[in-house]
């Protein structure tokens, strides 16, 4: 019944889109096709929105070229427009106490002829509209005593009604629980696959922007990226071009899509510059205290690290330097020079409470060096019940003590006497 | 129904009654075109016509009150509140001035001059309400009546500069029906038709706008073209009404809302009810104008002004709540 599946329903050319004469996002150009779904994300007020308005009309095209099912934009009339592109927008009005069925049924305004009532057909597009969207129970309920979400999936309910090819989806789920929220989602990628409509949705949520759309494009600073697969356009490098977010970019175990976990914001770190601190850690042990002196302003370089350790993909999306072994391998002899190099060049050091084998024992003689070398060395923990090299660690650990490393009792007491100890030095 | 019980009430009641029987005989009589007596002429040139246009302005200023609270959003929009009824008022005003002692042109020049009146009134006030493309809800309010004092000042200026003129003018401002004849019937209704005949023929349309400008585009419909036809129907049916009845105010606020209370804000059912119940309340206010304290006859504008001050300030303090 929908347009064969690959056809070009939107396509904007060198678009520039914005309000009175001001650009919002300059030369913009992406191809929406019939059964995709192209996910939008970016900062707030980037533009997402202004390229959906700019669709619908609202905003305003100020170059380059808008083709809407294969007709310019310019000269399509809004009746004509109607029945092309249906849109979900970010806040949904109430129509006062009008009830939920006659809301939904708005849609049908662009399809019914001039002075004509609706017909059999029209009541059973409404009524399929509101089943899919799951509010068929609320068809007789007065719009102003319904929820944001309750409105969000009455919108989009209407906008089926309208029969699209396009549907414009500005962030459709804001508003809606955990549970509609995947529904809502699943029926708009049914809709895609199904019906080949052509869908283009602002995300605020990156995760479910990657695992709900075949592309993504991302709207920063008045431009637009080429439309990419989930995969290639959300990386670490991105988010923290982007949005200014240091963040651990992975794939969700479950649901196999690109997932987004933020570990800290531009913004946060403190601007005052302090000294270098070298961290032995591993396991997730480090992990809070990387994040922290990171935070605190300080460089933070780290020993080596087994990739696909917690605090390796940790140190991995703060940006920092470490030295990186492979899964369970344990350090060679080049890893432990390494180490053993940036612990020295570091101002101070801490070894976080890590249990040391042969494996590892590497970072703590790199450790012991560095203080050996009068680098400020602090120890978290105690080294009972942690030494796994038969007495190696035990020997490397009482050397630094001796050559006057302080043990404290955890990280923020390690970054506190950091901080008591003045280390401020020129990078 | 109660249209028409209430009309006949209106023809029957008055400063002199007269048995209902006796009033159907007259319009009876009338109608064969036989001679009439006394109470058949105050039935028939007096009462009927009377009875009529009150119907007509009611409805005019329900159906203005109606179509500007959709096209505003605004349930505290009506013709009176908006200032627009005051436009409309000194259009007619100038018009009367300038045609004193012309009473021929003076039938043509009345309303051509209050429907001018209503419109560039109505143009000034959406100005002034919008900042930044956006139309506010408040500054539409308040600018309505802004320009409503202004306007009133204009028009009590025009009342000295032509004395001879004043008291009529003062009757006419406050809103009555005491100058009903037919020729007023004959000016008011096509006014009256060709002002409801858009709204009702887009009740659709009219629904659409309940869910704000930009969305109502979205569903297909060419906002500015609506807004445009529908807001000059509007001044037409202002106009209507200001040019046979003066000021009289808050009809247009009370009846759509009392409607939209009764049957729900879907404008197929609202707009026909609140032109029928615009009709009703008017026809049954001029007849406690005319009784209250028979023989002195009030201005029904004050009667309408009576109830519905105290209405709006109900409706204030509830939106507020």
């Amino acid at each position: 019944m929908g347009p064969a599946q690959g056809e070009v329903l939107l396509a904007f050319q060198s678009a520039t889109v914005g309000y009175a004469g001001v650009a919002v996002v300059s030369s913009a150009s992406i191809a929406i096709h019939a059964g995709e779904v192209v996910g939008l994300v970016g900062p707030n007020g980037a533009g997402k929105s202004t390229l959906l308005r700019a669709v619908t009309g609202d905003a305003e095209l100020q170059q380059g070229r808008l083709a809407i099912a294969g007709i310019d934009s310019r000269t399509l009339a809004p009746l004509q427009r109607a029945r092309i592109v249906g849109v979900v927008p970010q806040q949904v009005t109430a129509a006062f106490a009008l009830p939920a069925r006659d809301f939904v049924a708005m849609g049908r305004h662009a399809r019914l002829a001039r002075f004509a009532s609706p017909g059999q057909r029209d009541l059973d597009v409404v009524d399929e509209a509101l089943m899919l969207t799951d509010t068929a129970r609320l068809a007789e309920r007065p719009t102003d005593e319904l929820s944001g979400g309750d409105l969000q999936r009455l919108a989009l309910a209407q906008a089926l009604a309208q029969e699209p090819q396009v549907l414009l989806l500005d962030e459709p789920v804001s508003h809606l629980d955990l549970n509609h929220r995947l529904q809502i989602l699943d029926l708009v990628r049914d809709l895609a696959a199904d019906r080949g409509l052509g869908i283009l949705a602002v995300f605020h949520d990156i995760d479910l922007a990657a695992r709900y759309s075949d592309r993504i494009a991302v709207v920063a600073e008045g431009s637009l990226s080429p439309a990419e697969s989930p995969e290639r356009a959300i990386t670490a490098e991105s988010v923290r071009a982007v949005f200014g977010v240091r963040a651990v970019v992975g794939t969700d175990p479950v649901t196999g899509s690109v997932s987004v976990t933020p570990v800290l914001r531009e913004g946060a770190v403190a601007p005052e510059r302090r000294g270098s601190v070298f961290v032995v850690g591993g396991s997730g042990a480090a992990a809070p205290l990387l994040r922290r002196l990171v935070l605190g302003g300080w460089d933070v370089s780290a020993g080596a690290l087994n990739a696909g350790d917690a605090d390796q993909i940790l140190a991995e999306a703060l940006g920092i330097a470490y030295v990186m072994i492979p899964p369970f391998a344990p350090m060679s002899d080049q890893a432990a020079r390494d180490a053993a190099e940036m612990a020295v060049r570091a101002s101070a050091v801490i070894v976080c409470a890590v249990p040391f084998g042969h494996g590892n024992v590497g970072n703590l003689a790199a450790a012991a060096q560095a203080a050996c070398s009068g680098r400020r060395v602090l120890l978290v923990g105690d080294i009972e019940g942690r030494d796994f090299t038969g007495g190696t660690a035990t020997t490397l650990w009482s050397e630094a003590l001796a050559a006057g490393a302080a043990a404290v009792s955890d990280g923020v007491a390690a970054e506190a006497a950091l901080r008591s100890s003045g280390i401020v030095e020129e990078r | 129904m109660a249209l028409l019980i209430s009309m006949a009430a209106g023809v029957a009641f008055g400063a002199v009654r007269l048995p209902m029987a006796d009033v159907i005989a007259a319009i009876a009589r009338a109608l064969r075109g036989g001679g009439l007596g006394l109470a058949d002429t105050l039935v028939v040139q007096v009462r009927l016509p009377r009875v009529l246009l009150a119907a007509l302005v009611g409805a005019s200023l329900a159906g203005a009150g109606a179509l500007y609270q959709a096209l505003f959003r605004n349930p505290l929009a009506d013709p009176y509140i908006l200032g627009i009824s005051s436009g409309a008022g000194l259009g007619a005003m100038v018009a009367i001035v300038a045609t004193a002692g012309a009473s021929a042109m003076r039938f043509a020049a009345v309303p051509l001059a209050a429907f001018a009146g209503a419109t560039l009134t109505m143009l000034l006030v959406v100005r002034l309400a919008t900042h930044r493309g956006r139309l506010d809800a408040t500054s539409l309010l308040l600018a309505g009546v802004a320009i409503s004092y202004t306007l009133a000042a204009v028009t009590s200026f025009l009342m000295v500069v032509s004395r001879e003129q004043m008291a009529s003018i003062v009757y006419w401002m406050m809103g009555g029906l005491s100058a009903a004849s037919w020729s007023y019937v004959a000016m008011v209704t096509p006014m009256f038709l060709v002002g409801v005949a858009v709204p009702l023929l887009a009740t659709r349309e009219l629904n659409l706008m309940l869910l704000g400008d930009e969305r109502a585009g979205h569903l297909g419909l060419s906002v500015e073209r609506f807004k445009l036809l529908t807001l000059a129907s509007a001044s037409l049916l202002t106009a209507a009404a200001v040019s046979v009845a003066g000021l009289i105010g808050f009809v247009g606020l009370m009846v759509p809302h009392m409607v939209r209370l009764v049957l729900g804000p879907d404008h197929r059912r609202l707009l026909p009810a609140s032109l029928l119940a615009g009709a009703i309340v008017l026809v049954l206010a001029d007849l406690a104008a005319r009784v209250v304290i028979a023989p002195i006859e009030i201005p029904v504008g004050i009667v309408t002004a009576v109830i519905g001050g105290p209405f709006f300030i109900w409706l204030l303090v509830r939106g507020r709540a």
